[in-house]
């Protein structure tokens, strides 16, 4: 061929390859489009993709009460989802529903509704124990060896999860607070800490392929999960367990809606225990533990209604009543009353004041509690007699400017801010009454404590104050923040939010509050060598009436406070006086805290006769010798041996002097059994006279030496058996002279 | 001295082939089958280079997919691309040594036999979902429409250098065709035969583009009726019967990209699929998502060779439509744009060969074949930036697939055969 007929073909090749060309630059357009103008969003889609983010959930940190016992504590466990998308037939559904209904105890129709649902992913069950979990596995497992094609293991899906346990159920359980199904706290401790003991979760990131598993090792990234800190509280479990003890009693007692108590360091402001009665199992706060709530729960008909109601019982349930409710101090609030006076020096010790019964406010007469009046009183028989014309009239020499001034630096008008949620807020005029509305009635009765409200977390730590020599502390519950290796992260240390009275008065004040106690209304609460002060309080429920709070605010030891305590019986049945139904309480719980705490007991001569003597050591002697030893006793000898091989009770013990000694002289012997006798209503010298009767020693607690004392409460119920020579605790009240209002 | 071998008419009986000859010139009585002369040098670079770079990046593409799929075996598509490449090589080498007019010979039978292979597949039973694209013989398999690609190639060269003066010229009635009705007419209806091939090629290349479709296989009928319309184009078909065949090509594509549930379901889906960036995206557009987040994720320079991320199963099948969104992620657009470079070089040395090759057949058998493979570079890029939809189309040397890439290369050995009679060295 030659070139010149293949010159027209050569054209066409031209105009080809130019269209060739101009196609290739539109396939490198196309890429400069794709690899550089959209390139970051397709670049983040692709890392978007490519990104294998596993989250490391951080262990929450445990709770310890100040002798490092474990409050609560979270421990893995496994979290049991379906993915009903994938469920193949209704015979599998049927199967998988039951099996997980008999696992993991959730009712089939609830599951089934569940099952139904077109979703990739319903949870069915968090907080799943180890146990349950391996029979789900072993399930799956069965299920796919039975059929090789079977997607089972699709369907059922197990991711770990955490469980908080509380190893003491309803121990401080409104203060310890609890944990949603997230993990996050949402009342008390649990809440206000949660940050700390969340930490932060860790996450592995890593290059995944399109199936799921990690790409290559290089490319994988860790941030390590931060443990949650530990939490040491200033609660102590013996105090708070005596606290609740006594306040669980108290309630069956006195048939009252709720009891709360508050126990606090004086001198730091440490809360030592605190509870408000009825309250809950931690491990299952949603359960509503009121029987009577729940009778009236079962009542409503409407479903709505039901649910919401519920959720108000929980509310209700969980609610710490000694920070978040308020009520009227009445008769403790004299404390405060008296305090400024005497800083103020509008009185003395000697200010004397007769009281008629009555006294004239603005227009009104307001009586005092006691018909026909206390007459001629000093200042401290005033605040032991809670004279209300008295303290009236003590209010109106103060004035209101002072008044409100000692009444907004005993910290009445702010929050304590204890570091608990929901603590409640004084508002002006409303909870209290402010310095531009107050007029000549309400400066009289606020005198005496009614007509405002505060918390009761803010009354302990006014009297508080008064104890410690003045000082108005922030109160606080954690101790201190433990890193995991148990370093200690933070420590709170004590506030001292300001010096309120002179130290003199403060001791001026614990000297009147001791003599309300050893011998005015509070005499309920005393404990024989303790020099308990305090102040009964007796208020009718503004919002309620005809119902009453009956409380009693006080510290231990007088001369030297070491420990507060405040108890309020809101709404008892029957008795309704601060130092009938309050102050008992309070005596019984000081007694056995301040023992605990081994505060050394300091016994008046008075006191000394109903106490004891310390046993002494006659295991080992001759009976003769024992019998000579122990003269001051009375010896009652088992067995025909000639020497002591045990002793009931053993040495060293406290029995009153004159008490009975059971010497053993036979090792074979069996010890000897007696029932208790029932001392309730009992004098002490009928109680003493029906125990050595028995063979048994009896141990006087509660006021002793006042009239119209009778035992209330006895350390071994009646009829139970015991060694004769034992020791049983008798606790003595009386209801002669504790009334006031 | 291209053109003194070129001169020897063949002659004499033939004899057993071997390459062996090559260094003695008309020693053997089997030499006149022989081409004689030097290749051009130039193309055979370029062809190895795109082989070498293609088979680098194949190993890096399909190493993951491998490991998955193929027992752990993370070379398994390289160690076999990597043996059919060689042979490939050596196969081109020995046919470049033939004369290329003895393919003439071929040209007679390849329509035929690609029609009969296309008519077979369509029997034979599907592998893969619907696809009726493959032939198996034993542990081979190969796609009928390769071959019809080649076909169409080598028998539109031989026909419209046979026709070129009936094709060019004004007459009528030297067709059989024409005759005839002319005859039956008495003259009255004269046809231009001009026309008549013209139908008569167009109805091949149309004929075989259909059962190519039939296969489930829109991109290689697409890449057919291209292949088909370059050949007619370069073999000179006037220019107004050339425009009215781009235009109804254009109104054609126009209207199945509008109408895509008239097409069959498969390709109507990956119509859709392009149309609505949102459409099943793990389903129709997955690979292409992932395509772009590949191309995207290597942005100007890429990350560098072995490092995709997208090729660990993201990008299904990355060593075989799909690879070049590997290539864009591993060497960028830089990278990926001298590799097309590369490949417009090629189709531009291809053409160069036949412009001045010996005939008009060599010259359209040179270029028919660097046009299919620059179409064919081009339509794969485009289905992988998403520029138009998704139609399943390889990536010449490349893409995974044994027995195409022996095609590749025999086509290869056939341009380079093209170049030893070309005047390329005289210039």
């Amino acid at each position: 061929m030659n070139s010149r007929s293949l010159k027209q073909l050569s054209v066409r090749a031209t105009v080809a390859l130019w269209i060739i060309f101009l196609a290739f630059a539109v396939c490198i357009g196309s890429l400069v489009r794709v690899a550089i103008i959209d390139g970051e969003e397709y670049k983040l889609k692709a890392e978007k993709n490519q990104l294998l983010d596993t989250k490391v959930s951080a262990g929450r940190g445990t709770i310890y009460d100040a002798n490092m016992n474990v409050i609560a504590k979270s421990a893995s466990a496994w979290l049991v989802y379906i993915v009903p998308s994938k469920i193949e037939s209704d015979e599998q559904r049927k199967q998988i529903v039951s099996m997980l209904s008999e696992t993991l105890k959730i009712d089939e129709e609830t599951l089934t509704q569940k099952a139904n649902r077109d979703s990739n992913y319903v949870k069915i069950a968090g907080e799943v124990e180890e146990e349950q979990k391996n029979k789900i596995q072993d399930y799956i497992k069965q299920e796919t060896k039975k059929n090789k094609k079977s997607k089972i293991n699709e369907i059922i899906g197990i991711d770990p999860d955490t469980k908080r346990y509380y190893p003491y159920s309803n121990f401080a359980s409104t203060i310890i607070g609890f944990v949603n199904s997230d993990d996050e706290g949402t009342a008390g401790i649990e809440k206000k800490y949660n940050s700390e003991l969340t930490g932060i979760s860790g996450r592995i990131i890593a290059a995944k392929n399109a199936r799921q598993s990690k790409m290559a090792s290089e490319y994988e990234t860790m941030f390590a999960a931060q443990e949650g800190s530990n939490l040491v509280l200033t609660i102590n479990e013996v105090v708070q367990y005596y606290l609740e003890q006594s306040l669980n009693q108290a309630i069956t007692d006195t048939g009252a809606k709720y009891a709360y108590g508050i126990v606090m360091d004086v001198d730091t402001g440490a809360i030592l225990g605190m509870t408000s009665k009825p309250d809950f199992d931690l491990n299952s706060p949603n359960t509503v533990f009121s029987e009577s709530v729940l009778e009236d729960l079962e009542k409503i008909e409407n479903e709505e209604e039901k649910k919401k109601e519920k959720q108000n019982a929980l509310f209700a349930q969980w609610r710490n009543r000694t920070i978040s409710d308020t009520y009227e101090p009445g008769s403790v609030f004299k404390t405060v009353v008296v305090s400024a006076a005497l800083e103020e020096g509008v009185v003395d010790l000697n200010t004397k004041y007769t009281c008629t019964g009555s006294i004239r406010v603005a227009d009104r007469t307001q009586n005092c509690w006691k018909l026909g009046g206390h007459g001629t009183e000093t200042l401290t028989e005033g605040l032991m007699n809670s004279c209300n014309p008295f303290f009236i009239t003590i209010g109106q020499r103060l004035g209101k400017e002072k008044f409100y001034k000692y009444f907004e630096a005993f910290g009445f008008t702010e929050k304590t801010n204890i570091d608990l949620p929901a603590e409640s807020v004084p508002v002006p005029d409303v909870t209290y009454h402010s310095l531009e509305k107050m007029g000549i009635s309400e400066l009289s009765s606020s005198s005496f404590g009614q007509t405002f409200q505060v918390s009761p977390i803010q009354m302990i730590t006014a009297v508080s104050a008064i104890a410690n020599g003045g000082k108005l502390m922030q109160p606080y519950i954690v101790d201190s923040i433990l890193d995991t290796d148990g370093n200690v992260v933070k420590k709170t240390n004590p506030v001292v939010k300001r010096q309120v009275i002179s130290e003199k008065t403060a001791s001026t004040v614990a000297g009147m509050m001791e003599k309300v106690v050893s011998i005015g209304t509070g005499k309920n609460a005393y404990v024989a060598g303790y020099h308990v002060a305090g102040k009964t309080g007796t208020s009718e429920k503004l919002n309620h009436k005809g119902f009453y709070i009956a409380s009693f605010a006080g510290f231990a030891p007088a001369d030297n406070p070491e420990i507060a305590i405040l108890i309020a019986i809101d709404e008892p049945e029957g008795a309704h006086g601060g130092g009938v139904v309050a102050a008992p309480i309070a005596g019984e719980i000081l007694e056995k805290v301040l023992t605990y705490l081994n505060v050394e007991p300091q016994y008046e001569d008075s006191e000394m006769k109903n106490i004891s003597s310390t046993t002494p050591q006659l295991v080992g002697k001759t009976v003769e010798q024992a019998k000579q030893i122990a003269s001051n006793y009375k010896i009652k000898v088992i067995g025909g041996g000639k020497e002591v091989v045990s002793q009931t009770p053993a040495a060293s013990s406290q029995i009153r002097t004159g008490g009975v000694i059971v010497l053993y002289t036979d090792e074979t012997a069996a010890k000897q059994t007696v029932e208790v006798p029932d001392f309730n209503g009992m004098t002490m010298s009928q109680a003493n006279s029906a125990a050595n009767r028995e063979g048994l020693n009896v141990r006087f607690s509660g006021t002793t030496n006042s009239s119209g004392v009778n035992a209330y409460k006895q350390s071994v119920e009646a009829g139970n058996k015991v060694e004769i020579g034992s020791v049983i605790t008798v606790y003595f009240k009386t209801s002669v002279n504790v009334e006031d209002n | 001295m291209a053109d003194t071998a070129a001169r020897r008419r063949p002659s004499g009986r033939s004899g057993s082939a071997s390459g062996r000859a090559k260094k003695k010139n008309s020693s053997g009585g089997f030499s006149k089958y022989l081409a004689m002369g030097s290749f051009d040098v130039p193309f055979l670079l370029l062809v190895i280079i795109i082989l070498t770079t293609g088979l680098v990046m194949l190993f890096s593409a399909s190493y993951t997919y491998a490991y998955y799929n193929e027992h752990g075996d993370s070379a398994y598509f390289f160690k076999r691309q990597l043996a059919f490449a060689v042979a490939g090589v050596v196969f081109m080498l020995l046919i470049s040594k033939i004369k290329y007019e003895y393919f003439k010979l071929l040209a007679y039978f390849a329509v035929p036999v690609s029609l009969v292979l296309l008519v077979v597949v369509l029997i034979m039973p599907a592998r893969f979902g619907d696809f009726h694209r493959w032939i198996y013989i034993g542990s081979f398999s190969f796609q009928p429409s390769e071959i019809a690609k080649l076909a169409i190639i080598m028998y539109c060269a031989y026909g419209l250098e046979k026709d070129h003066n009936l094709l060019i010229g004004k007459t009528v009635g030297r067709t059989k065709i024409s005759k005839l009705i002319m005859d039956y007419s008495n003259g009255r209806i004269a046809i231009n035969d001009s026309f008549v091939k013209l139908c008569w090629y167009g109805a091949v290349i149309l004929v075989t583009a259909v059962l190519v479709y039939a296969e489930n296989h829109l991109s290689g009928a697409i890449l057919i009726c291209g292949i088909g319309v370059t050949m007619l184009f370069l073999g000179e078909v006037k220019k107004h019967w050339f425009a009215l065949i781009v235009i109804v090509g254009v109104i054609m594509v126009i209207f199945f990209v509008m109408n895509p549930e008239l097409l069959e379901k498969y390709a109507g889906s990956r119509i859709t699929a392009w149309l609505n960036k949102d459409y099943e995206p793990l389903g129709a557009r997955w690979q292409t998502n992932n395509s772009l987040y590949a191309i995207g994720s290597g942005g100007l320079f890429g990350a560098g060779l072995g490092n995709s991320k997208q090729k660990h199963l993201y990008v299904s099948e990355p060593q075989n439509d799909f690879i070049f969104s590997i290539v864009c992620e591993e060497l960028g657009l830089i990278g990926a744009s001298i590799i097309l470079i590369v490949f417009a070089l090629l189709v531009w040395r291809g053409i160069v060969i036949g412009i001045h090759a010996k005939d008009r057949f060599g010259a359209l058998l040179s270029m028919g074949i660097v046009f299919q493979v620059g179409m064919q570079t081009i339509l794969n890029i485009l289905v992988v930036t998403d520029t138009i939809p998704n139609t399943g189309i390889s990536l010449p040397f490349f893409s995974y697939g044994g027995t195409s890439l022996m095609m590749l290369l025999a086509e290869m050995g056939i341009v380079l055969s093209v170049s030893r009679y070309s005047r390329l060295t005289k210039k």
